[in-house]
């Protein structure tokens, strides 16, 4: 599915990724770890990019339209799908059949009263329910995710990531609570300075592999 | 900053020295008192009478918003091309009664003529604006489209309903400016409000007129509750019915027009001589037609047009620091005093300066007097209300001073400053363009120069002054960028895009 | 709940966009319309005065030549010059200045009558009584120096002839003679405006000030006349030759022999004049050659 031979990427003079060689067989779950700056986001728009028409991506900035509702902002998933003008028809009225594709992803999500809510009106934690809500719906075969669940409580974001990983084939996701991601995901990618430090199944990552992973330079 | 706003002061105070701020009536105050018997004694009637007036007045407003939305979205969406740019600068710069001046030969004074007058300058403003919004706007909604949506979806998905809410409060604020245009389209001779204003304060007919400024009050004041988004396609589908019924377009008079009548005299005169009516090309008479009237009437128009902007962008100016602090809660605290003269600001600022104007023409006699006040008056109550609504925003210290002199020279004025100042060279070429139009009355700007044209049916001369007056429009507009850009300052949002 | 932005985001956009283009459709409607022979003339005098006398002018029109005839208002000189070259309307009762111009521009129009007055019609200069002068034969020369207002632009009477009888006076513009020149848009104004103070000195059209004496509302001690000018051509009703291709054959004449037979006193007196006789463009000839002197028809 996804195979990086020495991948860099500069932003200007400042270099992020320095020649990462990774691969990741279709249908794996992984989740990439790492401090701030490592470079994880950067990986996760690589990858994007390499695969745009398969991918749905969660962005951690939600990337929603706060003025439109949750509804609107999950079909957003599938606009290039539709034809222009049902697009536009479901814009100015929710059509029938959108309406039973996209109530049972807001069952799921937990968010079924808020459906015709404004985005604006949400808090950032069911924001972030309609950004994955909207992924969910792209029904595609792979699902990039950046901090997914970050503003989502403990016990409800493990739910929230088994629903994403059971949503396509492929999940990649980028992480900052190490202990979710190794209990959820079979794969752990470790990033450090631009870097891959650690690329091990889950239940072989220690505790002091982690610390080195963190630890300050 | 404070340079800069030194060296204005100097040269409107020298501007002010050559203008002619002469009182020439006899006894001013006499036709005053009767203006004011006539406000006592307000003649509500004629609100009935001029009924269709009334109606005009709004349906020109909604037909050339209509106009103007349309073409200016349209323009906004190519703004990035350097030559679209240029054209909405160009036709933005010509107000909106020279624009009916140059539509009244085609398609003579009716609703036509108003709707395209008010409806392309204002294309213009739109699409400037509007492009700006969507530039300034959040673009990561962007990001959550899927890559290869298609472009219409994507512009109703993920990016008009982002600009939405300020696209709409610029629109609206744009009607009001339109019922202002199309009232004063009036003063010569559309079938607007300014129509029957004009005869009543020419005839002296003073009951009249405070019952149809109170009626144009009324008007604006209560836009808010009767225009809905909702509404609104329905109000220009019946405006556009109504001023569809006296429609008169002709091909031959657009080609006459185009192709005769606002060619220079010398390259018609031949024609005309033999009958024949066709064109000929005298370089020689027309370059001496040029200088003759550049020499003659251009830079003596022009000269006075910029003689009194000056001195009013810096009355103006000094109007507003004086009266700002009459709505700002740190030097007024009894929220009567502020309400009142919030609405003192509110109705300078809804009449329209070129009423201002007449009325200060009848007053005083004709000088530059009545133009400096209406002008003066008109855009420093716009300038003190942005202002004050900005010092509202300061938050004071606890501990700073008690004394209003401090608090306003210390605390609040620098606070605001910079923004002031870029509202005021914001409407520094909305000054020289009502500086020009107020010619029309009588005072020797090139507004006079070009209804002299006008008058004499000399519609190639009207077409080269106008022509001149857009560029020299254009001409302040881009210095004005540049000292704002160079002081950095930003008239800001929505607020600031109040010009 | 509904989303609630979506209908009027929508309807706004759309309004936008139809519109404009339903502009152009709806501006052929004229082409069926213009049936009615519309006229119009130029706003020498008080609004009021204006429709009342032309509404029965139209009246009597129609009932002369079995054509509906509408009266159409105009604010300015321009303007009613505009509308005649449009074709808007088809008739106007010109100053001699503006009909010049009118019959310049459309070729085949013609000047079908004028008023007993026309013939030999008259500017008055006059004064406001603090300025002290007094009444005499020739051109009064003491006006320099003093505030002047003609009446509109495009007048004959208040600004084509007298400011060519300045220049023939003192060789110089009028902006060189006089400490200030204005232009009052009427005559009715000027008049007002010279009584009042606003301008020492004024030229007006001399039916308008003889109408303005026998209403009452001139006030002899405080605004006399100084000079009274030569003689010029003025006022006519002027035709578009194209009339009779709507109407018929012979339909100029027509409309020439109702204005010539119009007897009753109450429509003459209201513009006012002892009767109409006929008129032809020769006659304007010296409004030609003044309007050339001093540049305001192009040569």
């Amino acid at each position: 599915m996804f195979d990086l031979q020495r991948v860099s990427v500069a932003y200007g003079a400042a270099r992020v990724l320095k020649g990462i060689s990774l691969r990741i067989r279709e249908g794996e779950k992984a989740v990439i770890i790492g401090p701030s700056g490592a470079g994880k986001s950067t990986l996760l728009k690589k990858l994007y990019e390499l695969r745009q028409a398969q991918c749905a991506f969660i962005h951690q900035d939600y990337a929603l339209v706060a003025q439109l509702s949750a509804f609107h902002n999950v079909y957003i998933g599938r606009l290039d799908q539709h034809s222009t003008i049902h697009n536009l028809l479901n814009l100015l009225k929710p059509q029938k059949a959108e309406l039973s594709h996209i109530t049972p992803i807001f069952r799921a999500i937990g968010m079924e009263e808020k459906m015709f809510a404004r985005v604006s009106t949400l808090s950032g934690g069911q924001q972030q329910r309609v950004a994955v809500g909207r992924a969910i719906y792209r029904r595609s075969s792979i699902i990039l995710g950046d901090e997914p669940v970050s503003a989502i409580d403990p016990h409800q974001a493990g739910g929230l990531l088994g629903l994403v990983k059971s949503s396509a084939d492929t999940v990649i996701l980028a992480m900052h609570d190490v202990q979710l991601a190794l209990a959820a995901f079979p794969r752990v990618i470790g990033l450090r300075e631009g870097r891959v430090f650690l690329d091990l199944p889950s239940e072989e990552v220690g505790e002091d592999t982690l610390a080195d992973l963190y630890r300050r330079s | 900053m404070f340079r800069v706003s030194l060296s204005f002061l100097a040269v409107s105070l020298l501007c002010l020295g050559l203008a002619d701020i002469e009182i020439t009536t006899l006894d001013p105050w006499q036709e005053l008192r009767r203006i004011a018997v006539g406000f006592l004694t307000p003649d509500v009637s004629v609100l009935y009478t001029f009924r269709g007036a009334m109606i005009n007045t709004v349906t020109f407003a909604f037909c050339g918003i209509a106009v103007g939305v349309g073409a200016g979205s349209v323009l906004a969406l190519f703004f990035q091309l350097t030559a679209v740019r240029l054209l909405c600068a160009f036709v933005r710069a010509i107000h909106e009664i020279f624009w009916a001046f140059l539509f009244l030969p085609v398609v003579g004074l009716n609703p036509m003529c108003g709707v395209l007058a008010i409806g392309i300058p204002y294309a213009g403003v739109f699409a400037k604006v509007y492009a700006e919004i969507l530039q300034e706007a959040d673009h990561t909604p962007l990001k959550g489209l899927p890559a290869h949506t298609g472009r219409l979806s994507r512009f109703f998905y993920g990016v008009l309903p982002v600009i939405y809410s300020d696209v709409k409060h610029y629109t609206s604020y744009r009607l009001e400016c339109a019922l202002r245009s199309s009232a004063i389209l009036g003063f010569i001779g559309l079938p607007t409000l300014g129509f029957h204003l004009e005869t009543a304060f020419r005839e002296g007919l003073y009951s009249q007129t405070p019952a149809m400024l109170c009626g144009f009050y009324l008007l604006i004041a209560s836009l808010r509750l009767w225009v809905k988004p909702k509404l609104v396609l329905a109000y220009v589908a019946v405006s556009f019915a109504l001023v569809s019924t006296e429609i008169n377009l002709r091909w031959d008079n657009i080609t006459r027009f185009l192709g005769h009548d606002i060619l220079p005299w010398p390259m018609r005169r031949e024609g005309f001589l033999d009958g024949t009516g066709e064109i000929s090309f005298p370089a020689e008479q027309v370059w001496e037609w040029v200088v003759h009237l550049v020499r003659t009437e251009a830079l003596p128009g022009m000269w006075n047009t910029v003689v009194l902007t000056q001195v009013v962008l810096a009355g103006s100016g000094l109007f507003a620091l004086l009266l700002f602090g009459t709505i700002c809660r740190h030097f007024v605290s009894r929220r009567r005093f502020r309400g009142l003269s919030h609405y003192v600001l509110i109705v300078l600022r809804t009449t329209p300066e070129y009423i201002l104007a007449y009325v200060f023409l009848q007053l005083w006699g004709p000088s530059m007097l009545p133009a400096i006040l209406a002008i003066l008056l008109h855009n420093g109550a716009i300038l003190a209300y942005l202002t004050g609504q900005n010092a509202n925003l300061v938050r004071l210290r606890i501990d700073s001073s008690r004394r209003k002199m401090n608090c306003y020279f210390f605390e609040v004025l620098p606070r605001v400053y910079g923004q002031f100042l870029a509202f005021l060279f914001y409407r520094w070429e909305v000054m020289m363009r009502e500086s020009a139009i107020l010619g029309v009355l009588g005072i020797y700007t090139i507004g006079f120069f070009i209804d002299s044209a006008i008058a004499d049916d000399k519609v190639d001369k009207a077409v080269f002054l106008i022509f001149t007056t857009a560029l020299l429009n254009m001409g302040v507009d881009s210095i004005s960028q540049i000292i704002r850009r160079r002081l950095r300052v930003s008239a800001g949002t929505v607020l600031g895009r109040q010009q | 709940m509904k989303p609630l932005l979506l209908p009027p985001l929508l309807s706004t956009l759309l309004s936008a966009l139809l519109l404009p283009a339903a502009l152009p459709l709806t501006c052929s409607q004229d082409l069926f319309a213009a049936s009615a022979l519309r006229f119009t003339a130029i706003p020498d005098e008080n609004t009021a005065r204006l429709t009342e006398r032309f509404d029965k002018v139209a009246a009597y029109l129609s009932e002369k030549t079995g054509v509906d005839v509408e009266y159409v208002p105009v604010k300015s000189y321009a303007a009613s010059v505009a509308a005649f070259k449009n074709d808007e309307v088809q008739l106007a009762w010109f100053g001699g200045l503006s009909g010049v111009k009118a019959r310049r521009s459309v070729p085949g129009s013609v000047a079908i009558a004028q008023g007993e007055e026309d013939v030999r019609f008259v500017t008055y200069f006059i004064a406001n009584a603090s300025t002290g002068i007094d009444e005499g034969e020739d051109f009064p020369d003491a006006v320099k120096g003093h505030t002047f207002t003609f009446g509109s632009k495009g007048s004959t009477s208040g600004r084509l002839m007298p400011e060519y009888f300045i220049r023939q006076h003192y060789g110089k513009a009028p902006d060189k003679v006089f400490k200030r020149v204005g232009f009052s848009g009427d005559h009715s104004k000027t008049l007002a405006l010279v009584q009042s103070g606003s301008y020492q000195v004024g030229a007006l059209n001399y039916k308008v000030w003889q109408n303005e004496v026998k209403a009452g509302k001139v006030d002899s001690t405080k605004v006399r006349i100084i000079w009274r000018t030569p003689t010029y051509p003025d006022y006519n009703w002027t035709i578009r030759g194209d009339v009779e291709k709507k109407y018929g054959v012979g339909f100029i004449g027509k409309v020439q022999k109702a204005l010539l037979d119009m007897k009753d006193r109450s429509l003459l007196n209201s513009f006012p004049r002892a009767r109409f006789i006929a008129a032809d463009n020769s006659m304007y000839a010296p409004i030609v050659e003044t309007g050339t002197a001093i540049g305001i028809i192009d040569k």
